[in-house]
């Protein structure tokens, strides 16, 4: 369980620590990168708990999003019009499904180990 | 298990990592300072030049204020400094040493004889004149003053919003120095510009001549007083 939140970790120091800026121009890709990236994530852990992970529908899940995201943006930037809105939507709505129902296998298993106790 | 928690924790390093790139660039926008020597010179050098104006400027109207102190009279020293801006602003006439320039067209037995000075000839004579050290300017008639507009209106030539006289056309310039002023515009590239247009340009310089005064009224209207940051 630690082990991701010392990732995190490494990651921020490492980004903050190393002098490295992408242009202006492309920090909205980034952005939307993140996002993909913060959608598979949550929805890897969403299949952890629900016990239907699998390593290599996370990993290509995780890089073919990211890039998908990237190739909407820029293919929206080269039609003028806003295509990565399109990216954000989506991911912005998965996110929120798979934290809802990831808040709701802890509640249930929480509830669970209550009532064990009792 | 354990693979997993691997694969977790590669993932959210990256995600880690474009969080903290993405924050940095962001956050702080790069502004360094990448004057040079020569540049910081420069900029040095600007800043002693409007320091010494406005020092220039404290001791003007530190003057003027003794001159308020020490005499009895006020209105006198009023009037003066109100002529004083008003001299310095082109509203009254002034007269010295200076040259008179007279444009006509060169050739009038063939070819195009032009009707007017082209608004562009006169912009471009004026900057000239004041490169070689003019002290007033008048075209015709019309005194040149900072808000003097020269247009081409359906294609005649309009000074202070005025049509410009017909050829020959006099240019009244007060110099410190007419002779020299004359030969600066003997050999200067306003005559190639205005031959271009079959016109010629030629100085002559007097010891004295009197340039009329602005005689419209001067309204200001887009113009402000700048507010000095500290």
């Amino acid at each position: 369980m630690w082990l991701p939140v010392l990732g995190l970790l490494i990651g921020l120091l490492l980004g903050l620590w190393t002098e490295f800026r992408i242009p202006d121009a492309y920090s909205s890709y980034l952005s939307i990168a993140v996002l993909a990236a913060l959608d598979t994530l949550f929805g890897g852990v969403r299949a952890h708990l629900q016990n239907i992970f699998e390593e290599k529908v996370f990993v290509t899940g995780f890089f073919s999003n990211i890039l998908l995201a990237a190739s909407l943006a820029f293919l929206g930037v080269h039609l003028g019009v806003d295509l990565y809105l399109a990216a954000i939507f989506a991911f912005g709505v998965r996110l929120f499904n798979n934290i809802a129902v990831i808040r709701r296998i802890l509640l249930s298993k929480w509830t669970a180990n209550q009532e064990k106790e009792n | 298990m354990k693979d997993r928690m691997i694969i977790f924790a590669i993932v959210t390093t990256i995600i880690g990592f474009m969080v903290a790139i993405q924050f940095k660039t962001t956050n702080e926008p790069v502004v360094r300072d990448t004057r040079d020597i020569l540049q910081l010179r420069q900029d040095l050098r600007l800043e002693k030049e409007r320091q010494q104006e406005l020092n220039e400027e404290i001791d003007k109207q530190l003057a003027l204020l003794n001159q308020f102190n020490q005499q009895d009279d006020l209105e006198d020293v009023m009037i003066d400094a109100l002529n004083d801006l008003k001299e310095r602003a082109g509203l009254t006439s002034v007269s010295g040493e200076g040259i008179i320039l007279e444009i006509k067209p060169l050739y009038t037995d063939y070819g195009f004889v032009p009707e007017t000075v082209p608004p562009h000839l006169l912009r471009f004579l004026i900057n000239e004149l004041n490169i070689y050290n003019a002290k007033e300017i008048a075209i015709g008639n019309e005194r040149i003053i900072s808000t003097s507009a020269i247009r081409d209106v359906n294609g005649v030539t309009h000074v202070n919003a005025k049509r410009i006289a017909t050829f020959p056309l006099q240019i009244k310039v007060l110099a410190n120095d007419a002779q020299k002023l004359h030969h600066e515009m003997v050999v200067s590239q306003s005559v190639e510009y205005f031959a271009i247009e079959n016109l010629s340009l030629k100085s002559t310089p007097v010891n004295f001549i009197t340039l009329p005064e602005y005689d419209q009224a001067l309204r200001v209207r887009y113009l402000q007083p700048i507010k000095e940051e500290s």
